[in-house]
């Protein structure tokens, strides 16, 4: 059997939804058949052992309901299984819509087995659970073979390529004395990282010659009034300051800035699983990502990522909403294998595509990775604007005897040594617990332009 | 082709339900095993271990209710007392303690070789009673599937009352009437069982 759906919209959870697949059920007595026999069994051999006709009465209803039972189970069922969305945000609801064709009168149950990062909405740590989808569509239709269609509400917890789990289908007859039974392997979802809050920019003194919103220090075409001065022939004449000229008895001017677009890069190391799954400083620089992403695309600026992880992935600073998902893409991509070797060749092997020049590079470390703190050296040294996000929100655990903290002691020196470097460098280092809005560490680089000197 | 949606409005909250049904069987599990048992019968041990192991049954049983079902979870990085205490549950829901419940509590209203026969007649209908709830509360399902059961169930609980009525009847003198009647009731119950139309028409 074959069935049409409409796939509008639906990403690569539609590449599920039009593919009803036939799956094959293994059909068995159900436990509350076993209970009847038992009740049954038990009621006549002690009616016949003790000579009293009453128990033989307690086995009736048993007997009676076991001997009602029906053969002619369907032997498969098709399952056509679809999300309500293509994509995913960490935590937003979704739901899993499941067809179910060719149950007959038999009800349907499904059971969904999450795997990691993946939460049943409606029950918590208990699997998520539709009664008798198909059951009603039995009744509605009136004829054996209807379709039930039953939705699982789930979240995904953390961002990237999750499987959803198992589905777990049982197939009841209408006496709930046989159960069929299969488990099949639900499609795996992207889920993109959950952005931070963030409505302010930096912005750099120094704005390479593209059109953008950002009035820069260069006078210009744009709109934010920066002075007035003498005319010159080819002025247009428009931009006359009359109040200016009669004051002054010569022809005077109003001077524009010009307004430039600024090339974001952001590096995002997501190379430290430490600390409480959910807000390992891992989610907190993609979701750091994901804010300042959002943030600079808004205002046409062009912005890049470099994921640094157990290799390096990047793409080249782009502008525009399609360039957004890109982004996002990248970083819920497939994370493959690798170490700080593959990182640190990755790292130092950057095109010039990856990171232009003039660029600012906004990077969210916990600045543990001993390979990227020199790359971060190098590229200050090197002339680029960098402002580090400290995105580090765990500590070492362990004994808690005096040799546990003295280790404590002398990690947190290390720390504190390789920031206090970095801010010697130039670097700007601002703390982000991942909580409040990335607006309020950033607030003293937003307000006013950041100097980009070599 | 029909396609149903469920109606979300309509879904019953998913553990509200379960649980109340749960502890209806709690209920039932215990009513069972106290008119079975009291009076304790006799000095004997017999009566007392039958006794100790239907209110185990009861116990256990209602308590594998109230798991549910396995969780599914990964159990790799579990410490040692959370692992035991999932070794445990998975040993409560595999035993199948309603089954040695109805053995128990039916052998210890047999000791009791007085009782007039409508006090098992009760124990019978409070027995199937217990077998749906538990069925409810595992299945997670809405007292509404079992609809279609109802005639069978009101035709079973007739041949009980029957059965009790026959039982009730003045018996002739001698062992080889009891067993007669015995044998009569046996096959009426049967019988009734396998040629009752009632409820087997397909709808």
């Amino acid at each position: 059997m074959t069935t049409q759906r409409d796939q509008t919209g639906t990403g690569n959870a539609g590449t599920e939804a039009g593919r009803v697949r036939q799956v094959r059920l293994a059909w068995a007595p159900s436990a509350h058949a076993q209970r009847l026999v038992t009740l049954a069994l038990a009621g006549l051999i002690i009616a016949v052992v003790t000579r009293r006709p009453e128990f033989a009465g307690v086995a009736a209803p048993a007997v009676l309901l076991l001997a009602a039972r029906r053969g002619g189970p369907p032997g498969q069922v098709g399952v056509g299984v679809r999300t309500s969305a293509a994509r995913l945000t960490e935590g937003q609801d979704a739901e899993l819509d499941v067809m179910v064709t060719g149950p007959g009168e038999h009800s349907v149950d499904l059971i969904m087995h999450p795997r990691h990062a993946v939460v049943p909405a409606a029950g918590g740590a208990r699997p998520a659970s539709a009664r008798d989808g198909g059951r009603a569509g039995g009744q509605r239709g009136g004829q054996p073979g209807a379709d039930g269609e039953s939705s699982l509400p789930f979240q995904v917890t953390r961002s990237g390529r999750r499987n959803l789990g198992v589905l777990g289908i049982t197939l009841r007859d209408r006496l709930r004395l046989t159960e069929g039974q299969a488990r099949i392997e639900l499609p795996a979802v992207d889920c993109y990282p959950r952005p931070a809050a963030q409505r302010s920019r930096v912005v750099l003194s120094r704005l390479p010659s593209r059109l953008g919103e950002h009035p820069s220090r260069s006078a210009g075409e744009g709109l934010e009034f920066t002075g007035v001065r003498e005319f010159v022939p080819g002025d247009r004449q428009r931009r006359i300051n009359w109040p200016a000229t009669t004051r002054l008895g010569r022809l005077q001017l109003n001077t524009f800035a010009a307004e430039r677009t600024q090339n974001v890069v952001l590096i995002a190391d997501a190379s430290s699983e430490v600390g409480e799954p959910g807000s390992t400083p891992s989610d907190l620089a993609l979701r750091g990502c994901a804010a300042a992403a959002g943030a600079y695309l808004a205002v046409r600026d062009r912005v890049g990522l470099v994921v640094y992880q157990h290799g390096v992935r990047w793409i080249p600073p782009g502008a525009g909403s399609r360039h957004y998902y890109r982004i996002m893409d990248l970083m819920v991509a497939n994370r493959g294998v690798g170490g700080p070797l593959a990182r640190a060749r990755g790292i130092a092997r950057l095109p010039r595509a990856a990171l232009p020049p003039g660029a600012l590079i906004l990077v969210f470390t916990p600045l543990l990775d001993r390979g990227l703190v020199e790359t971060l050296r190098d590229l200050r040294e090197r002339g680029f604007p960098v402002l580090i996000v400290d995105v580090l929100n765990a500590e070492p655990t362990g004994s808690s005897d005096s040799l546990g903290g003295l280790a404590r002691r002398i990690w947190r020196m290390e720390q504190e040594a390789i920031r206090f470097s970095l801010r010697e460098l130039g670097i700007p280092l601002v703390r982000w617990d991942g909580e409040q809005s990335l607006d309020e560490p950033l607030a003293p680089y937003t307000r006013r332009v950041m100097v980009s000197h070599r | 082709m029909t396609t149903a949606r469920q109606d979300r409005s309509a879904r019953p909250a998913p553990s509200a339900r379960p649980a109340r049904t749960a502890a209806a069987a709690g209920l039932l599990a215990a009513a069972c095993v106290a008119w079975a048992a009291v009076p304790v019968p006799g000095p004997g041990i017999a009566g007392d271990v039958l006794l100790a192991a239907a209110a185990a049954c009861a116990v256990l049983g209602t308590a594998r209710l109230a798991l549910g079902p396995e969780p599914g979870e990964s159990r790799t990085f579990l410490d040692p007392l959370a692992r035991a205490a999932q070794a445990g549950a998975d040993l409560i829901r595999a035993v199948p303690w309603a089954e040695g419940l109805l053995v128990a509590v039916l052998v210890l209203e047999a000791l009791h070789r007085a009782r007039p026969p409508w006090h098992t007649g009760l124990l019978g209908a409070a027995l199937i009673a217990y077998l749906f709830a538990v069925h409810l509360a595992e299945s997670r399902a809405a007292a509404a599937v079992l609809r279609p059961q109802v005639p069978l169930i009101a035709a079973g609980l007739g041949l009980l009352v029957l059965a009790v009525g026959a039982a009730a009847l003045p018996a002739a003198t001698g062992s080889t009437a009891d067993l007669m009647a015995v044998l009569a009731a046996v096959a009426a119950v049967v019988v009734g069982g396998l040629a009752l139309p009632i409820g087997t028409v397909r709808r």
